[in-house]
């Protein structure tokens, strides 16, 4: 039982991990049809502003974490700005392309730039206790991880129905020419979204720092990966999607470290993509798919 | 009479094709020339360097195979690569070494050796049918369904090798695979590839699957068999980069799962964008460019003397360029170098000066 | 207030709108006429900035011609598109908060979302509702309302009565001619020929992307080989 609750928290902790990092993928998907290849350059970064700003002696977890999440946010916004205009108008191809660029581009710039090789992050060490909730041992960075994303998750939905922005955010993800004819300038509307986006990553980066205490140039690799098919899974481009596929990830996840041998441990990922592929076969357009409309995505 | 129309319409049908075929040599000239002048002048080191790039234009090949005609974007050429390398490294090893390496292999594979040229051609039976299998998913999908499907195969098939050792030896290197290719066979077989892509592409299949992509909607409804042309490009194309793998490992000797990874994937699909991804020409210019880029940035990479200064290795000098060269591709000439019409149709337009510019140039929207 | 000088707009190599030239004058309802693909929705998506048009855009005597479609709309000038393109995925109230983006005179925007929910009395019903559950008649209404929002001198409607049946169209008009009195400029995109020229004080005629006829709309009602020739009813 209390292997059950353990695996289960931990299944939950991955899942709103995929889902932090999916939905900051759907938020710009789904108003511009761009597959953002390089979100995982933005958790990149957003790791090592902690690692720089302990550099320059800045060492309270307080301030370390604003500034990554910060640094996420800008990250994002300059990404757009730079790279994700001049394609803004271009087929999906396009931009999916120019995205997996930035990714290596800014991968092979930190390479560069720090090091190739692993940094320590140390600033949440403090982190990895074990807490005691009755009678189950928890891990305290899990239990602050659910927390912080179900507050993140529920200050994004809280934005998107009742700031303007947020609302041309929801409306621009099928009519993005009207919205312009509201008024609302559409580099603000991408901007936001991208900015909001940079934010979720900069939370992640937070936690994966958390967990591994180091940080490499690949660092945002991997989770993005995983975001990526938790978009695809829950249906590219909406919102409840993301979160859900994430989930759902998080436990396909546990489930195969736990009823899989440990002698097929290096299958893992042959299991986890098999099922994957096998589900976008079944369901092409995702579990929550968003309604394909002839809406007016070519302005 | 009916003779004479019989040859005239004989003629009709026969001359697009001849053209197809002038033109794909047209297009690999270069490819011949570059190759000859290696072989016969180059140093060692530089025969190696050029054999890299003949394999990857192989595979860039491949994929201008799928992606230039269907327009689906593939990230899992990787996967046939390796299944081309292994499968020769498998079957033609010798059982000696075989016994060193692999001497718990399954279905007796340890016992056995084929000759080089049996492995060959059984490795790209095996890729045919692999990717006959998984096409029968990947052509229905379409997207970015496909792009994640295609990206699946490869994460896939990649950990079946690392973590099928008896097979695969894992994630060590698979050694004492016969060197039997010189880059001379690298040479036909690239020049092969070129006019296959470009007889695919201008074969009525190509034009339909083509049309397809410019509007799957019209397509069906002309009753284009969309599913049909898509799994014929993936299977070729998946043949034609397995076909790189082989020549791969049987001129290195030695493969390694991680070859045949994202990295793999990346340059080549950055070679294919750089050229332009619908002209086979497009896939040709662009390795060679950045063939030569790379190069030229990974000795700089790896720290060399400017002006009697000794510069530190550069790690990450040759992804930033190449990451670069995608971006501002994407950017500038989202369409590549060669956007619509091979070399030889370029050619042909600038001597013969048949039809106004404005045509030659049309682009839509 | 819109001098419209030599406008022509192209898609790659098709040609939808060639030099077309309208004039339209403070509080006039001016109505666009012309068969399908004659250009119609070209020329005013041009106006509004939506599509690349080459040629002189001037609003209330300034040129306009180089900026984006938000800053034309911030300056008085907007365009309800034709049909359902409501934000579907958004409640009514949210569709007419978000046509109201530009202001930021709270009150106001209250005081006219309680002016149109009492024109449009459907729309009170349904205000917490989807826009995408709304009928056809319901969403244009709904569009109309939305583009008012944000107090526009000149309205620009694309085929406001398309889609829908006999008995709204009348209404609709009703409705149009409503705003007219209010002090909006009207550009109204028609196919119902007849409703347009019953309610417009005047008419372009325009096929194949170019203008044919300009006159009175009484005179063109009455002018039965124009009407034959180019709208086809």
């Amino acid at each position: 039982m209390d292997y059950a609750i353990q695996q289960g928290l931990n299944a939950l902790a991955f899942g709103s991990e995929y889902a932090l990092i999916a939905l900051g993928l759907a938020l710009v998907y789904s108003i511009m049809n761009l597959m953002n290849f390089a979100h995982g350059e933005i958790i990149a970064c957003a790791g090592y502003s902690m690692y720089l700003a302990i550099l320059i002696g800045i060492g309270s977890p307080w301030l370390v974490a604003p500034i990554a999440i910060a640094a996420g946010a800008l990250v994002a916004v300059l990404f757009e700005r730079i790279a994700f205009r001049p394609v803004r108008h271009a087929p999906t191809t396009t931009g999916l392309l120019t995205a997996l660029g930035v990714s290596i581009v800014v991968q092979n710039l930190l390479t560069l730039l720090i090091s190739p090789r692993p940094r320590a992050v140390p600033v949440f060490s403090e982190l990895s206790r074990t807490i005691f909730i009755g009678p189950y041992a928890i891990s305290l960075l899990q239990l602050l991880e659910l927390a912080v994303v179900a507050l993140a998750i529920g200050g994004l939905v809280l934005f998107l129905k009742h700031s303007t922005l947020g609302l041309a955010i929801r409306a621009a993800t099928r009519e993005f020419s009207t919205v312009r004819l509201m008024g609302i300038r559409a580099n603000r509307v991408i901007a936001t979204a991208f900015a909001l986006s940079g934010l979720l990553a900069g939370i992640a980066a937070i936690f994966i720092i958390a967990r591994r205490g180091s940080i490499d140039p690949t660092f945002g690799f991997q989770p993005v990966i995983k975001a990526f098919i938790a978009c695809v899974i829950g249906g590219f481009g909406s919102l409840g999607g993301a979160v859900l596929g994430g989930m759902l990830l998080g436990f396909l996840d546990v489930a195969i470290i736990v009823l899989l041998p440990q002698e097929y441990g290096g299958l893992r990922d042959a299991i986890a993509y098999s099922i994957i592929a096998g589900l976008l076969v079944w369901r092409p357009e995702g579990l929550l798919t968003r309604r394909i409309e002839l809406g007016d995505k070519e302005i | 009479m009916s003779v004479t129309t019989q040859t005239r319409s004989a003629q009709k049908t026969l001359a697009p094709w001849m053209r197809s075929l002038v033109g794909g040599l047209v297009t690999a000239l270069p490819v011949i020339l570059i190759g000859i002048v290696i072989l016969l002048f180059a140093p060692a080191y530089l025969v190696r360097v050029a054999f890299a790039a003949y394999v990857n234009l192989l595979i860039v090949l491949g994929l201008q195979i799928f992606m230039g005609n269907s327009m689906v974007a593939n990230l899992g050429q990787g996967a046939f690569v390796g299944i081309g390398a292994y499968s020769v490294a498998i079957l033609a090893t010798p059982v000696a070494m075989k016994k060193l390496s692999i001497p718990d292999a399954p279905f007796g594979l340890a016992d056995i050796v084929l000759h080089p040229a049996l492995a060959a051609g059984a490795g790209l039976g095996i890729t045919g049918l692999i990717a006959a299998l998984t096409g029968l998913v990947i052509a229905r999908l379409s997207g970015e369904a496909a792009t994640i499907v295609t990206f699946s195969l490869m994460m896939v098939v990649h950990s079946i090798f690392i973590q099928w050792t008896d097979l695969f030896k894992g994630a060590q290197a698979f050694f004492g695979i016969p060197q039997v290719v010189g880059l001379a066979t690298a040479i036909g077989a690239a020049t092969l590839a070129t006019i296959i892509a470009r007889l695919f592409k201008d074969s009525a299949s190509g034009l339909h699957l083509r049309a397809s992509a410019e509007s799957l909607l019209a397509a069906r409804a002309f009753g284009v068999d969309v599913f049909r042309l898509r799994l014929l490009a993936w299977i070729l194309g998946a043949v034609i980069c397995a076909s790189g793998g082989i020549l791969y490992a049987f001129f290195m000797g030695t493969i390694n799962a991680r070859a045949f990874h994202f990295e793999l994937v990346m340059t080549t699909l950055a070679m294919l964008i750089l050229g332009g991804m619908r002209t086979v020409s497009g896939a040709v210019f662009g390795c060679i460019a950045l063939a030569l880029l790379l190069e030229a940035i990974r000795s700089v990479e790896s720290g060399i003397a400017v002006a009697g200064f000794q510069l530190p290795p550069l790690l990450g000098l040759s992804g930033l360029a190449m990451g670069a060269i995608i971006v501002l591709g994407m950017t500038f000439r989202p369409r590549g170098i060669f956007v619509r019409l091979e070399l030889d149709e370029l050619l042909w337009r600038l001597f013969a000066r048949r039809q106004p510019r404005a045509i030659t140039e049309g682009k839509p929207i | 207030m819109l001098s419209v000088n030599r406008l022509s707009v192209h898609y790659g190599p098709i040609r939808a709108l060639d030099a077309a030239s309208i004039r339209i004058g403070r509080g006039e309802f001016v109505a666009l006429l012309g068969p399908n693909g004659a250009g119609k929705t070209s020329l005013i998506s041009g106006i509004a900035g939506l599509v690349r048009a080459q040629g002189r855009v001037l609003f209330e005597d300034r040129e306009i011609g180089a900026l984006p479609t938000e800053d034309r709309v911030r300056r008085g000038l907007t365009m309800t598109p034709e049909g359902r393109h409501v934000f579907a995925n958004l409640t009514v109230a949210e569709n007419l908060r978000l046509g109201a983006a530009i202001r930021r005179d709270r009150e106001g925007v209250a005081q006219d979302i309680e002016k149109y929910l009492g024109l449009f009395p459907i729309l009170r019903e349904r205000n917490h509702q989807l826009a995408g559950t709304l009928s056809g008649g319901e969403q244009q209404m709904l569009a109309i309302a939305r583009s008012m929002m944000s107090r526009p001198r000149l309205l620009m409607l694309d085929e406001p009565s398309l889609g829908l049946a006999p008995r709204i169209v009348a209404q609709m008009f009703d409705y149009i001619s409503l705003l007219k009195e209010a002090g909006v400029t009207l550009l109204v995109v028609e196919q119902n020929v007849m409703q347009a020229l019953k309610h417009a004080d005047r008419a372009y005629v325009i096929s194949s992307g170019i203008i044919r006829h300009e006159g009175k709309a009484e005179e063109l009602r009455s002018d039965r080989r124009l009407i034959d020739m180019y709208l086809g009813n």
